[in-house]
């Protein structure tokens, strides 16, 4: 008997065996209590609710979600960029520095990436109280780790060779640094500055949700009131902010050989740097730290978190991680390769752009308008989420793809969706498994929100503990957090390894 | 009167349980013009490696100006300047920034950071450009935009930019075509004549496959397997010696 060869594309399909025991679940959980609900949330979307005061209100968080996401980019990016190259080998062999201080900085650095910008959110909301700088702070802690670990893989391609010649023309150390590191710096800041942008501008939008402030509060306001008309006004004017965001952001092309706007980038740079340090000891100085004492009492207080209990949490985050991954990485190439014509690619679209316009916790929120809370729900809400963000990327990859294979192995007689299979999908398979992966490293961090609305995992043992200052579970849970995802990232540090 | 610049002492270099270099003693005195002549992989750039301390020798000691590498400071150190087999050129750096970068060592932060904004003098690394009979129309274009002669002739003005005491070069003469490599061979040799009255005198080391280039050089050094088989005055080079690095 042949063996079973799995390649690239049969694995891209493999992960929606995880629909069996999700639909099940599913199909079990199944109430039809709120359908009207969920008609109306619906109805909505094509009604909602246009008045001057309305638009206002949606201007005005729009302008404090921009403030919030835009602030939090511009620190995060600069910060990042300097973690970027303490925690880079070159900055080392420059220095002469032994490489266990650069094992250091990138393990701490690990830590704070691998818990959520929400969950920082939370906790800095419980200690210090709600206001505009913790959103900012909340953003930026887990972002300048994530920012420095993009520039620091940038910065280990400079070819060894290159340093080699610099470091032999014998110059002052910092001047072949900046030499060396100067244009890789310039290349990530332009093909990823603005992504990163945008996604400051989504995480606000989610720690809205949690009470931050700017459109997120008002989308969950609306939400909780079942003022959906209400609701979807706020989304539509979100997704117009996204979408002009993105137009404008294809059309700006950072010229580095102007010297007027290089001269000025610096000097936002510093400024940057300036402002940051001030204001960080500003806000030490000025808050009134309401409930900082309650973290005094960390080893003092006790936990209720039986072991069964803890480890039972922990499995449940890594099966939904695991679901919600299946789902992110199976659909899209699924539902693109069934519906493969122009006006089903539109609508495929459209669905898709709304899955990522609409913040998970409302997703979740409104999914239970028909069934119960479970992991599977949780875990469905997640996939589907993510599900958007990857078939985005497999679109754009496949537009752009040669396609003489596809129109060749049509006129043979091969069938549309076939053709697509293997003369289209198949090149982009390897390419889209190592998106995957590193997608599948946001997941695992993004089950702290689902976890905390859906009443799964440690999302939502982390809310209950924090709800009553047991800064002891806080911690068990955090660490449990953390080396979930760190070793999550490890996996798929070795996948993408292997895939690129 | 002891003129040494740089002296190897018993040299050996081993990678990855090769023996790259074997023994290796070598003097280099000021002024010298000195061919070393080996076939591929007979441990010609190894040794040019060695020689300018971007590696170490497994065993031996290399001297310059009578100290080791460790006891030197940057600006001793400065002193020796190498054209690399490979150029090592910034790809991402235009034509003149890459000269430029040959400045580093005399200059400090700023200069660096004015010449990656395009906004330093480049007045010094045009002449040098227009000496390797660079056309002004590839100043400021990227090395990647380049052709292999351009690139091979951006590298040499970099080196010779440093107006350095020692240049060391590990095959110079690459992609350029036989007009071209006479006028680089003049101005890497001449540098020497025209100094020699003013301050030091300066040296060129430098490896070399083309026989027909002997004539300038006033020493010759030939290579085989890691060892010095001859290291003997230009005019008393013979077929015999040939043989036996060939």
């Amino acid at each position: 008997m042949n063996k079973l060869k799995l390649n690239h594309t049969s694995l891209s399909f493999l992960p929606l065996l995880v629909c069996i025991p999700l639909g099940y679940q599913l199909i079990n959980n199944i109430h039809f209590g709120g359908f009207k609900l969920f008609q109306e949330f619906l109805i909505s979307a094509f009604n909602p609710k246009i008045d001057n005061e309305i638009i206002i209100t949606a201007i005005k968080r729009l302008n404090e979600t921009i403030l919030i996401g835009f602030f939090s980019w511009l620190v995060s990016i600069i910060f990042g960029a300097i973690f970027g190259i303490i925690s880079s080998n070159i900055f080392y062999k420059i220095f002469n520095i032994p490489n266990f201080f650069n094992h250091i900085i990138r393990f701490c650095l690990t830590i704070i990436r691998s818990i959520h910008e929400v969950v920082w959110g939370i906790i800095l909301m419980q200690i210090y109280g709600i206001n505009f700088s913790i959103g900012i702070i909340a953003i930026c802690i887990p972002y300048i780790a994530v920012n420095s670990k993009v520039f620091a893989e940038q910065l280990e391609t400079i070819d060894y060779k290159s340093f080699e010649s610099i470091n032999q023309i014998n110059a002052p150390k910092f001047s072949s640094l900046l030499t060396l590191i100067w244009n890789p710096i310039i290349n990530t800041f332009k093909n990823f500055g603005l992504y990163r942008l945008e996604c400051a501008i989504r995480s606000t939008v989610i720690l809205g949700l949690f009470g931050i402030g700017g459109i997120g509060t008002s989308i969950f306001l609306s939400f909780q009131t079942l003022n959906f008309r209400e609701l979807w006004t706020y989304l539509w004017s979100l997704a117009i902010l996204i979408i002009l965001s993105g137009l404008i952001f294809k059309k700006i092309k950072f010229n580095t050989t102007n010297k007027i706007l290089s001269i000025f980038f610096i000097a936002v740079f510093f400024i940057t740097i300036l402002f940051s340090f001030l204001y960080f000891l500003y806000f030490i100085f000025n808050n009134n730290f309401e409930n900082l004492n309650s973290v005094s009492s960390l080893f003092k207080s006790s936990s209720d978190l039986g072991l069964f209990d803890f480890l039972k949490l922990i499995l449940e985050t890594i099966n939904l991680s695991l679901l919600s991954t299946g789902i992110a990485i199976s659909l899209p190439p699924l539902v693109i390769g069934i519906f493969n014509n122009n006006s089903s690619k539109i609508f495929i679209k459209i669905f898709a752009f709304l899955l990522r316009l609409i913040p998970t916790p409302v997703i979740l929120l409104t999914l239970l308008t028909f069934n119960n809370p479970s992991l599977s729900l949780a875990a469905l809400t997640l996939g589907l989420h993510n599900a958007g963000i990857t078939s985005k990327l497999l679109f754009t990859n496949l537009d752009n793809q040669d396609k003489r294979n596809y129109i060749a192995m049509k006129s043979l007689g091969i069938s549309k969706k076939t053709s697509w299979l293997l003369g289209l999908f198949s090149q982009q398979a390897k390419s889209y498994l190592a998106y995957c992966a590193y997608r599948s490293d946001i997941i695992i961090r993004e089950t702290a929100i689902v976890g905390i609305i859906g009443s799964v995992g440690l999302g939502w043992q982390l809310q209950e503990s924090l709800s009553s200052f047991a800064w002891q579970e806080v911690t068990v849970v955090l660490i449990a957090y953390s080396s979930i995802a760190i070793v999550g990232e490890l996996i798929n540090g070795k996948i993408k390894n292997s895939l690129t | 009167m002891n003129n040494t610049l740089l002296e190897l002492k018993n040299i050996s270099y081993k990678y990855k349980n090769n023996l790259i270099l074997n023994k290796v003693n070598l003097k280099i005195n000021s002024g010298d013009k000195i061919a070393l002549l080996g076939k591929s992989g007979s441990g010609k750039t190894t040794l040019i490696s060695v020689l300018n301390g971007t590696i170490k020798p497994t065993d031996g000691e290399v001297k310059l100006f009578n100290k080791s590498f460790e006891e030197l400071d940057r600006k001793q150190k400065s002193k020796i300047t190498t054209i690399w087999q490979d150029l090592r050129l910034i790809e991402d750096l235009s034509a003149e920034q890459n000269v430029n970068c040959g400045l580093l060592a005399e200059n400090n932060f700023y200069f660096a950071f004015k010449n990656l904004l395009n906004i330093s003098s480049f007045k010094k690394a045009h002449k040098y450009m227009k000496l390797c009979r660079l056309h002004n129309s590839i100043y400021d274009k990227k090395i990647r935009k380049l052709s292999g002669g351009q690139k091979q002739r951006v590298a040499i003005a970099r080196s010779l930019i440093q107006e350095s005491n020692i240049l060391l070069a590990d095959e110079p003469f690459n992609n350029l075509d036989p007009k071209l490599i006479t006028t680089i061979k003049n101005l890497m040799l001449e540098s020497v004549d025209k100094n020699d009255t003013k301050k030091s005198a300066k040296t060129v080391f430098v490896a070399l496959h083309r026989l027909d280039l002997l004539n300038d050089f006033d020493k010759v050094i030939g290579i085989r397997d890691g060892k010095i088989f001859f290291n003997i005055k230009r005019n008393k080079l013979k077929k015999i010696h040939l043989e036996k690095i060939y």
